[in-house]
This record gives C-alpha cells, structure tokens and sequence, in this order.
C-alpha cells in the first residue's frame, strides 16, 4: 500500500531523511519509534504533505500513486490522514461544519455525491463516542481552547470522520494523561481493520501496549536502522536507543 | 479673477460645487451651508502632513477633472435584488426611485421632499457643526444633495428595514448626497445604507450621514460600500445620541477603490450604548482608511469598537480609533479592537489607537493586532481534503466573522461572494 523507497529530505539546509525505506501492507499497524531529532516528525510531515520539506531523492508510493506529486489535499483525497503532534487551533470554524466540508470536498473530488444531512448526523455521533468527544467540543470552534488530550481526540475523531486509507499518528500520546490514552487507543482499535494500514510515530513504548503494532522500526539519523515485531517496543523500553544506533553511527 | 490665480484646492472646490450645482444641490440648512463655505475658505486642504490625513494621500483628487453626468442616467444596479426593504435610490446624488411615506408620526422619504413636508426636522441640520473644522466636510455641507430622510416621533417603531441606496454613474463625475436620520423618544428604526458605482467610475462620492438618536430609541445602520471601478469615497458619518439611546453601525467596504470614512459617534446623554463595527478587504492598489472617534461626554455610556481587515496586493488599509472620554464622563466602559492580515508582501496596514480619558472612574481597553495568514491553519484544513481556495476562504471567514455576523444574513452572503471573488482564489 505505501511504499518509502531511499527518502532524502530536507529543510532548509538541513538534511534531515538521509535514506529511509519502509514498505506498510494493507491492515498493517507500523510503529516508528526513535530518539529526538531522528526525523520521526519530518516523515510524518512528508507525507501528507507539508511543503517546507523538500525532497531531494527517492520516491514514495501509494496504492501505485507517486505520492510526491500530489498536494496535501489530493492526498487527503487519495486517502491519507494525518494526526497532527500539535492540532492546530482555529477560532472562528466550527469543528462541525468544517468536517462536513472537508468531507464534501474528498466527496466532490473522488466524483462522489455529497453526505446527506442524516448520514451526516449519524456518523457524528458514532465517531464522537469512539472517542469520548461530547456535543460541546464538536460544535466549537476547531481546537479552540481545548486541552492537550480533547485535541488528540479531537483528531481521532476526525480520522474516524474521514475513513482514510492510511492513518499517520504523529506523536499522538505526547501529552495524554492515562484515560485519554486508552480512550485515544481504543478509538484507533476500533478502527483497525484489513483496509486501513496505521503508521503510528511514537516516542515512548506505552503508546504501544494499546495499539499493538504489527512491526516496529527504529528511525535515527535519517534512516530506519532496525525493525523488529511488536516485542522490540518493550526491548527499546528496556534498553534505550543506544546498543542500535551507536553501532550504525560508527558505521557511516 | 481666472482660475489661473487659483489654488490647486480652491479650484478643486470650484469644480465640484459647479459640477454639483448643475446637477442640483438642496437649499438645506442655510446657516451651516454659510458656515461650510466660509470653512472652505479659511482651512487648509488635507494633505499627508496633516495628523488626521498622514496617511490619506488627497492630492489625486485635485486633478480629476470633474464633469456633470448624464440627466437621464440608467437605472442604479438593484442590490439585494427580492429584499423586502422600504427602497429610496439616489443616483449622482438625486432621487432615481422611491416614494415618500408620510403617517402620522413618521416620514421615510428623500431629503428633498422633507424641505417641503416637514421644514422643522431638517432644521436640525444646523447644529451640525462638523462642517466647520473639516475640508470635505465643508465642501458636502457647501452644496448637499438629496438623500434619505428618516424622521420617526416618540414612540414610533418601524419594522421594516430602510434601505438607502446611492449609486453613481460612470466617467468623473462627483455626487455629494446628505442622508438625515432623525429618531424621538424611544423610536425605533432599521436602515441599510448601500453605495455603488459604475465599473468606469473614477469621480467622488463626497457623502454625508447625519443622525440625531433620541432618548431610549434605537438605531441599526448597516453601511454597505461596494463601489465598482476606480471611484473615490470620502464619508462623513455623525451620530449624536440622547440618553439611554441604542446605535449600532456596522460598516462593510466591500469593493472601494479609494475610501476614506469618517465616523463620529457623540454621546450626548447618561447611558448611551454604542456598538460600531467595520470590515474591509482592499486588494491591488486600493486604499481604505477607516477614522473613527467616539466621545464620552456624560456618564455611564458603554462603546464596544471592533474593526477587521485584510490587505493583499500592494493594498493599503488605515485604521485610527479614537476614544475620548470627557472630564466627569465617569463609569464609562469603553473597548476598542483592531486587527489586521497582511495577505501581500507589498500589502501595508496602518493602525492607530487614541485614547484620551479625562475621567477617573473608567473602563477602557483598546488591542491591535497585525498579523501574517495563519499558514498551519491551512495545511491542516487542507491535510482534511478542503481545497487551497476553500480553505483559504474559510480562515478569511473566520478572521472576519466577528464582524460580519452582526450584518443581516443576506448582506453577509453578498458581502462574502464580493470578498471570495476579490481574494481571487475562486
């Protein structure tokens, strides 16, 4: 389904992605776990496609799409959804009436009738118990004035909304107290099935214990220098990063 | 004497007021009309030296070459074509469509038949003094031409919106229309004031809104100023409240070329509540410079003040509030809000509050803010499937739904087709 092939990316003058590949099957859950500054974030980024990132080598495909060719919203269209790390606050847009839009917008761009009101209601209210999100916090403002883990679900919400093909959690536990992150984890289990691949980009193994991956991945410096099942998580957990990475270090 | 020995401005004037005369002007007010003149006369032209004019560049005006329009011209565009509204259209400053309604405490008409059915209220135009310290000013008040008069008695409530309607015609023509709002005691009135012009306008529309709010009444006035082509604008905007009297103006630019409004706001009477917002989104070279004061003259008045914008291309956008609230104005509650996105890289705002409080016992706040689109706000709209243009469009919405859903819903529509098309991401 998606297929990262020797990604070289960059920031400014920083080279950030030095060669990474990873292959995701369809109904895949993929963890992606590493020190700070291994570039977790910018692939998270990369895909759906935030334009200050440039890439300056390898490809990336998806569903047999060159995915680098499309603009964040094709991929939305073509069935990508990122969880932001930090869900952006929008004062003023209606979490409600922008969900309806964004999905209208995939609709009308996939050649597909718009939602009706009804099926609209529907799936709102069951996407808002997934995740524990009541009436209030879905018709206010996006983001506005929510805490740390009413944002995070905020986003599961919306991803339960959008049914992608491909769900990107970008740090999604960072911040979440113990019952946000089960309410978080189930909504994602619940979600879980043999279409939709996750690629879930953590920082701590705890995140794992309720969204047991089917393969885990160590990103430092730019590239994935180890992969392993889900025991690995608890391995890292144990250990740290240093027996994997320092010997790749010396390598290079 | 020829003209050559004439100022640039004093020929200006010239121009205007025979230009202005030809088409015909209204014999109201003769004390404030001498004053006007001698006004003309005696203070100088506006120009950028000047604090209140710094960033208003007045000398394009001098060199229009003003000319009398067509006696016969087309029908005025319809706006909010199916609103049900008492109508009064004006084109080039006289009447074009609209009758007078005249009951038995009330009279909704143009300016001039009041000069003839109710002589007394149009009398109130003389204290108007605005006239006496501002160059404009003194050249609308010098020759006024017809507008709407709204006069309601004590305890008259009119349901039914009036809608104000002032177009003017293509070529460099000038129109100087005087609206008068009159309201007694506890009196109640809805109008909307809309301004446009042709796409080949390039003249000046040189207006004026004079209001008298009695007490405990209450006036809503949405001003619409969707001028096509290259025209230039200049309003004079005065409200003077009685006690315990209600205003809202709600001010939307929507497609000047080049603007410039005045709004004065007097409290005159213990708790007044004002509320006056205003939006604007000039693009390529336009320029609008929103001036507004408020006085605070008696105690207890409340004025709540929020204007928002945006400039993109090489747009230029002036925004200067000032609030003044005079010696023994106390408990007075006062707030004033600005903010601003500078959408192009040659985009300029120019924002200024004033607060001068001469009372104790107040409560004023004032914010200004400037800012760049948010472009997180829209990678993440647009990472959920929204278009760049519908993603655009909502945040643009948004900055601005504050102001705008003070507006009746139909003029929101209009006012939001108008910027959408401007934004120029359809």
């Amino acid at each position: 389904m998606l297929k990262i092939d020797n990604l070289h990316a960059r920031i400014g003058d920083t080279e950030i992605l030095k060669g990474l590949s990873l292959n995701l099957d369809a109904g895949e859950v993929h963890a992606i776990m590493g020190p700070n500054g291994s570039g977790k974030s910018t692939l998270a980024s990369i895909l759906a496609g935030r334009e200050e990132y440039e890439v300056t080598e390898g490809s990336i495909t998806f569903d047999g799409v060159d995915l680098l060719e499309l603009d964040a919203t094709e991929r939305a269209v073509a069935g990508i959804f990122l969880a932001f790390q930090y869900p952006v606050e929008i004062p003023g847009v209606s979490n409600i009436n922008f969900l309806r839009s964004a999905i209208n917008s995939i609709r009308e761009q996939r050649k597909e009738e718009p939602i009706s009101g009804k099926d609209f209601l529907a799936k709102v209210k069951t996407c808002g118990q997934l995740v524990e999100l009541d009436g209030k916090l879905r018709d206010r403002s996006v983001n506005e004035g929510f805490s740390g883990g009413e944002k995070k679900r905020n986003e599961i919400f919306q991803m339960a909304m959008l049914e992608p093909k491909l769900a990107v959690l970008d740090e999604t536990d960072s911040g979440l107290d113990i019952d946000a992150l089960r309410i978080v984890s189930e909504g994602v289990n619940a979600m879980r099935d043999a279409n939709r691949s996750f690629l879930v980009i953590t920082h701590y193994q705890r995140l794992l214990d309720h969204i047991v991956p089917d393969h885990v991945h160590v990103l430092a410096n730019g590239q994935i220098v180890h992969s392993g099942g889900k025991e690995l998580a608890l391995e890292l957990e144990e250990k740290g990063y240093d027996w994997i990475v320092e010997p790749q270090a010396g390598k290079a | 004497m020829t003209e050559t020995t004439l100022t640039p401005s004093d020929a200006m004037a010239e121009r205007v007021l025979k230009t202005v005369r030809q088409s015909g002007h209204l014999d109201v007010a003769p004390k404030r009309q001498a004053a006007a003149k001698a006004a003309l006369a005696s203070i100088p032209y506006p120009t950028t030296r000047d604090e209140r004019w710094k960033y208003t560049r007045t000398g394009r005006l001098q060199k229009l070459n003003f000319h009398r329009a067509n006696d016969q011209p087309a029908p005025a565009p319809e706006v909010l074509p199916g609103f049900d509204a008492h109508r009064l259209t004006f084109v080039n400053g006289r009447l074009q469509s609209g009758n007078a309604l005249t009951r038995q405490g009330m009279f909704i008409g143009p300016l001039s038949s009041a000069l003839a059915q109710c002589p007394e209220k149009v009398q109130t135009l003389e204290s108007d003094h605005f006239a006496e310290d501002e160059w404009f000013a003194a050249l609308q008040a010098s020759a006024p031409q017809d507008g709407g008069a709204i006069f309601l008695d004590d305890h008259v409530t009119v349901e039914r919106p009036i809608l104000l309607h002032h177009h003017m015609t293509g070529g460099t023509t000038v129109a100087q229309p005087q609206h008068l709002v009159i309201l007694g005691q506890e009196s109640k009135a809805q109008v909307i004031l809309w301004t446009t012009c042709d796409h080949d306008a390039t003249g000046l529309v040189n207006a004026a809104i004079t209001a008298e709010i009695g007490e405990r009444a209450h006036l809503t006035m949405e001003i619409v100023q969707d001028e096509q082509g290259e025209a230039h604008h200049i309003g004079h905007h005065q409200f003077r409240q009685a006690a315990s009297s209600h205003l809202e103006v709600r001010t939307a630019t929507a497609r000047s070329h080049w603007l410039r409004n005045d709004l004065h706001i007097q409290q005159n009477g213990q708790h007044g509540d004002s509320t006056f917002h205003g939006c604007y989104l000039p693009n390529g070279r336009q320029f609008v410079d929103h001036h507004t004061r408020i006085d605070h003259a008696k105690p207890d008045g409340k004025s709540d003040e929020l204007y928002k914008g945006l400039a993109s291309g090489s747009a230029t956008a002036v925004f200067n509030g000032k609030i003044m609230v005079h010696p023994d104005a106390q408990r007075i509650e006062a707030y004033q809000s600005n903010a601003n996105l500078i959408l192009g890289e040659r985009a300029t705002v120019n924002s200024k509050p004033e607060l001068e409080i001469y009372a104790d016992d107040v409560r004023c706040s004032h914010g200004c803010t400037t800012g760049q689109f948010d472009d997180e706000a829209l990678f993440y709209l647009r990472s959920r499937g929204l278009t760049e243009t519908a993603a655009r469009n909502l945040l643009v919405r948004a900055f601005l739904a504050e102001v705008l859903d003070g507006f009746r819903p139909e003029i929101q529509k209009h006012l939001e087709s108008v910027y959408a098309e401007r934004l120029g991401w359809n």
